[in-house]
């Protein structure tokens, strides 16, 4: 087959999406179109505009938290202190407002400096103090908790109403929730595209062969946590928005569910393969399950037990093909 | 003034030395190769080069100017790249992310400029692919394809960092042919546009096809620099085990092995194993022999259970055995002294006495899985006696002890259990001189008491010395036996390399 | 890996995280030194009631850690996130079938040992035969458990300890020390032998200090990775029936607030989480260190605010101290 150089751009484009179907990331987004259908037939008003509203509201934070957990498990590491640092922006950002329109810029940039200031101190303590990132990572979340604690040791806060509004308003015919999840997928989608999602991916991938490639292994770990911070930054700011208060205990179950996402949506959690398309999908299909469990009047008992035996089938699919590996 | 001289480098690994005052001199435009039997240094020589190696001593010039390279970003600098037999690509990016990697071209604010890494990429491969017939699929990720196109993809990455010297260390090793041509023809463009190549193989053909000079290394030293169009692959050989020199060193008559057939392996095939047949006699020594890499680590492992094996047949004593796991062959008495001791034969972290009994344990148990103190303690001391291995306290842990010493605790280990047969790769690989003795002596004394040995080693000398027959692989299968007179380095060398005998 | 990186890695040296003095001792010291911070701040802090209840509290985190220990010993990054969620779910089967009545309590106790059991297996399987990661699949386990509980409580939690466990945990016995303490002891002898002298805890060790070399030494990996964490449920299962013992009814997340402090027991008493090295004896200090930390914060009235802050740094300190991992080069 003679070489034909550079492909054009039209070929590029449908190779890319046929590689973007790779299972098991495939099998995200089809579970997310079930767990739509699901939802659909059981509510009847689910295609409502106020219906969609409320479901975007509330996927926005854990959307932003499964993008930044996915940045850094693709670096081979793990941040269990997410849901912490999302609670403290978020009492910061409220306990900054002060009720005023004029102060909600500056607060919302204060939010993410949190944000990215607690990933980047994950990302020190993980990649040059050489701290195993599980226990690192669990320890900081209590730094993080404290700080919120003593930021605002009671759940209050005011958040101005306009602001609270403008979350739940409508831009051009499409809530602005949508257009904040779109602003986070084309976020990501440049990330990408930045050589420093590469060098995470290669040091997640496999980390000596990386270092004799010559890729900056320590600095690529470092704005892994750092990006991760600054998306649970992101994830903080929808909480101010969506609950419309500071809260010191919020963020607790969030880092668990953005794991869960990222292993639903497909990435490895060994690091170097997946992407956060795929954990998108996985939040969406998170918080849809949480709707479903509760309009199917099974009890919220099971909501907890399907969200686990999910994770763990997701997972034995995942590793049948290792059954077939001899293993040494 | 040579573009490139490296001089008087020493480098030494713990009780081993690798290189001693080795000396290379080569110009801008050639392909110089660098040639040496197993263990002669001329890798170690290369990693220096790329900075992976720190050597004791030595002095490095490149174009006049001397050079401090103390790791990759030095050879980064001076614009040296290598293709290694190993590889260094990420398993799950794709080609075209591996080829560039840490080389992305950018834009501003360090977006990779996809246009531009497309085009430098597919401007490297075509340089292959004109040759090589085919188009590599630089969209999957590496791990999907072949070891032959990820080998190829390293050479791609080395090139498409447009190195002034380029080194490919044992890079044809899975290459088909059509794909060595293809990597010799780019070879061949870089030499003509005055990149310095430094071609490192054991296949002398490859060697006279490609090359214009050579270096040989023995012993860490180099024998002299020759130019490839005035000699012979028989002048090569010669260089590397020395003109002439009587090679057959058996100090003492070993025993001469018994007639019991211990093992009968029929046409054992695996992914690199080809249809290995031969039988082993009770308190014989079996030497595997040829160049490294050509299925004698395999084979070991295969007669261990730890390689699957997808045909043939093997007899311990006559019976045929099926062995799926260790736990199979440790039960018909086999035992396996791994080829890598820190990483396959140790717990460098426990005790040496632990070390020493994990896999006897089940032997000495008091009552169901219980050990006891006193009897395990015995065990070890009995091995660290007959092994005369150096220990401080059995619970100093095993990373205490010197090379030699942790090999004899990884044949203690073994010991302890009374095999039949000893599989042993490379067991004196980074062992000092004097361990080395001791750990020959065991092996005698082993075949004296009717245990039989199979042994894979990286040094002629020593594989000659201690065999009573050699086995000489190449890729996958045994090409010659040799026994009696044929028990010479030259012959053995010869054969490994596959070059023709005189009438 | 590649060869050009693993040369660099074993030429330029790579250490292990160097361990120059014991860490059970250096921990110990820590435990000393913090009950002599306590009795400072507060006069009555060391006194001897006192530390008998800071010990009966550390024990419930010690009897979970014990599973994690094992888990945690025999590496290849094992971690058992699903303590808590088993503790809990142990402790309410145990008080259902019970519901107070003597009679019932070693029924009881066979049951949710069983299920503990059963649902460490799962964990041990699927890590095992399936390579799912130990952290996530423990961690899905959790969830399923936990929804498992609520299943079989529908959320209403019943039943009660029977007297003759209460007796039994919170009662003094012998010499003035609760019951629970002696447990504690008898465990720690138990799983401290069985650790050093059978071939399971020679094989535990193995495992995690080089797992290929003991599969070339004849261990049978894969059965022992089931064990361990079918182990880690059992004893997790047996710490939830202490706990019925000690707070006499269940509450749906009694096992939560132990999970993540169990590993840090493990790792604060000196086993590395990588594997191979260590034992329960340093968990028993690690255990006891966290709980006297938590108590002298609550003691030096700290609000829980700076409480928090500051054990998340002393967690910190003792990590940096000897938890670290390798460089790839000097």
């Amino acid at each position: 087959m003679a070489s034909t150089g550079i492909e054009s751009a039209e070929r590029r484009f449908w190779r890319a999406l046929w590689d973007r179907l790779r299972v098991p990331t495939w099998v995200s987004y089809a579970l997310l179109a079930v767990t739509v259908a699901v939802n659909a037939s059981l509510q009847p008003f689910f295609f409502t505009l106020y219906n969609i509203q409320s479901n975007l509201n509330t996927f926005v934070p854990l959307v932003a938290a499964a993008v930044g957990q996915t940045l850094v498990i693709l670096g081979g590491g793990i941040d269990l202190s997410l849901g912490a640092i999302i609670t403290l922006v978020d009492v910061v950002v409220v306990t900054l407002m002060e009720g005023s329109m004029e102060r909600v810029p500056m607060a919302l940039l204060a939010g993410l400096a949190v944000g990215g200031a607690a990933g980047l101190i994950n990302g020190l303590l993980v990649a040059y103090v050489r701290l195993q990132p599980i226990v690192a990572t669990f320890a900081t979340s209590f730094v993080w908790s404290g700080l919120a604690l003593w930021v605002m040791p009671r759940p209050g806060g005011a958040v101005p109403r306009a602001f609270y509004r403008g979350y739940r308003d409508v831009f051009l015919g499409v809530p602005v929730a949508a257009w904040i999840i779109l602003g986070i997928i084309l976020l990501w989608l440049i990330i990408k595209r930045h050589r420093i999602t590469r060098y995470i991916l290669a040091v997640g991938g496999d980390e000596r062969a990386a270092y004799a490639s010559g890729v900056p292994v320590t600095k690529a770990k470092v704005m892994s946590y750092l990006l991760g911070g600054l998306f649970a930054g992101l994830a903080g700011l929808g909480i101010v928005a969506n609950t419309a208060s500071g809260d010191p205990y919020v963020g607790g179950p969030i880092t668990l569910q953005s794991i869960t996402a990222v292993v639903i949506g497909g990435t490895r959690l060994s690091g170097g393969a997946g992407g956060a398309g795929g954990s998108i999908a996985g939040a969406m299909i998170l918080s849809l399950i949480g709707n479903i469990v509760f309009f199917a009047n099974v009890g919220s008992h099971y909501q907890e037990l399907i969200n686990g035996a999910i994770v763990v089938l997701a997972l034995a699919l995942a590793g049948i093909p290792a059954l077939r590996r001899r293993s040494a | 003034m040579a573009y490139l001289s490296m001089s008087g480098v020493h480098k030494r690994f713990g009780g081993v030395v690798a290189l001693n005052g080795a000396h290379l001199a080569a110009e801008k435009g050639e392909v110089h190769a660098l040639l040496g039997a197993n263990g002669s240094g001329k890798s170690t020589l290369s990693k220096v080069l790329t900075g992976v190696v720190a050597p004791d001593q030595g002095r490095i010039e490149i174009d006049g100017r001397e050079v401090r390279i103390s790791g990759p970003e030095d050879a980064r600098r001076y614009r040296i790249a290598a293709v290694y037999q190993e590889l260094s690509l990420i398993p799950q990016l794709t080609g075209m992310e591996n080829i560039l990697l840490a080389y992305e071209p950018t834009r501003a604010l360090g977006f990779i400029d996809r246009r531009t890494l497309e085009q430098s990429v597919l401007e490297v491969a075509a340089r292959f692919e004109q040759a090589l017939g085919r188009r590599i699929d630089l969209h999957r990720p590496v791990e999907s394809l072949s070891p032959g196109d990820q080998q190829l993809i390293e050479a791609y990455k080395a090139v498409a960092r447009k190195p002034e010297i380029l080194i490919l260390d044992e890079a044809t090793a899975s290459l088909r042919q059509a794909e060595v041509e293809a990597l010799f023809q780019v070879v061949r463009e870089l030499r003509d546009a005055g990149v310095l190549i430094i071609f490192i193989s054991h296949r002398l053909h490859e060697v006279f096809d490609l090359c214009d000079r050579a270096t040989v290394l023995r012993n860490g030293q180099t024998v002299g620099t020759v130019n490839l169009a005035e000699v012979t692959e028989r002048d090569l050989v010669d260089m590397m085990v020395g003109r002439g020199v009587v090679t057959d060193v058996r100090q003492e008559a070993a025993t001469p092995p018994r007639d019991e057939v211990v093992l009968r392996v029929k046409g054992l095939t695996g992914p690199r194993l080809h249809g290995v047949s031969f039988e082993l006699r009770a308190g014989e020594v079996l030497g595997l022999g040829g160049l490294q890499g050509q299925g004698q680590s395999e084979l070991l492992r295969a007669l261990f259970g730890a390689e699957p094996v997808t045909g043939g047949e093997i007899e311990v004593a006559g019976r045929r055995v099926t062995l799926r796991r260790p736990q199979d062959a440790m039960r018909h008495g086999l035992a396996l002294v791994p080829g890598n001791r820190a990483r396959e034969g140790l717990m460098l972290g426990r005790p040496i006495l632990e070390n020493l009994t994990i896999a006897s344990m089940r032997r000495r148990q008091t009552g169901p899985g219980f050990l006891s103190p006193r009897r395990e303690r015995e065990a070890a001391q009995g091995a660290v006696r007959s092994l005369e291995i150096k220990v401080g306290d059995l619970s100093d842990a095993a990373s205490t002890l010197s090379g030699g010493n942790q090999q004899k605790v990884v044949v203690g280990k073994w010991l302890l259990n009374r095999p039949r047969i000893i599989l042993m790769d490379d067991p004196t690989k980074g062992v000092d001189v004097g361990a080395k003795g001791e750990l020959y002596k065991i092996i005698r004394q082993l075949t004296q008491e009717g245990v039989s040995v199979i042994l894979n080693s990286s040094e002629n000398m020593e594989l000659l010395g201690l065999s009573h027959r050699v086995l000489v692989m190449y890729e996958g299968t045994i090409v010659d036996v040799l026994e009696g007179e044929d028990l010479n380095e030259n012959r053995l060398v010869a054969s490994a390399m596959r070059v023709a005998q005189p009438a | 890996m590649s060869e050009p990186a693993q040369a660099l890695l074993e030429t330029q040296g790579s250490r292990l995280g160097r361990r120059p003095l014991n860490p059970v001792l250096i921990a110990f010291i820590i435990a000393v030194l913090l009950f002599v911070v306590g009795e400072l701040v507060s006069p009555g802090f060391a006194a001897y009631s006192q530390i008998i209840n800071v010990l009966r509290v550390s024990s419930f985190l010690g009897i979970i850690a014990a599973g994690q220990t094992l888990v945690i010993l025999s590496g290849g990054e094992g971690v058992d996130l699903s303590v808590g969620a088993i503790v809990t779910f142990g402790a309410i089967i145990a008080s259902r079938v019970i519901d107070g009545q003597d009679s019932m309590v070693l029924w009881g106790l066979a049951q949710a040992l069983a299920a503990g059991l059963a649902l460490g297996a799962v964990n041990g399987v699927l890590i095992a035969y399936l390579k799912v990661p130990p952290l996530i699949m423990t961690l899905g386990m959790a969830s399923v458990v936990k929804g498992l509980i609520l299943v079989y409580t529908r959320g209403q939690p019943s039943g009660r300890a029977a007297p003759i466990m209460v007796r039994l945990v919170s009662q003094e016995t012998i010499f003035g020390i609760p019951g629970i303490l002696w447990i504690w002891l008898l465990l720690t002898i138990v799983l401290t032998l069985v650790l050093r002298q059978t071939t399971f805890g020679r094989s535990v060790y193995a495992l995690g200090a080089n797992r290929r070399t003991a599969y070339l030494s004849g261990i049978a990996v894969q059965r022992m990775v089931v064990a361990v964490y079918s182990l880690s449920g059992f004893l997790s299962a047996l710490g939830g029936f202490f706990f019925l013992g000690y707070t006499e009814s269940v509450f749906l997340n009694l096992g939560d607030r132990y999970v993540l402090p169990s590993v840090a027991a493990v790792v604060v008493g000196g086993t590395s989480l990588a594997g191979g090295a260590g034992g329960y004896v340093g968990t028993v200090v690690g255990s006891i260190v966290l709980t006297v930390l938590q108590s002298v914060l609550v003691t030096l009235r700290m609000e829980e605010s700076g409480r928090q802050i500051v054990y998340g740094l002393v967690l910190l300190a003792l990590l940096a101290a000897y938890g670290r991992q390798y460089r790839l080069r000097q």
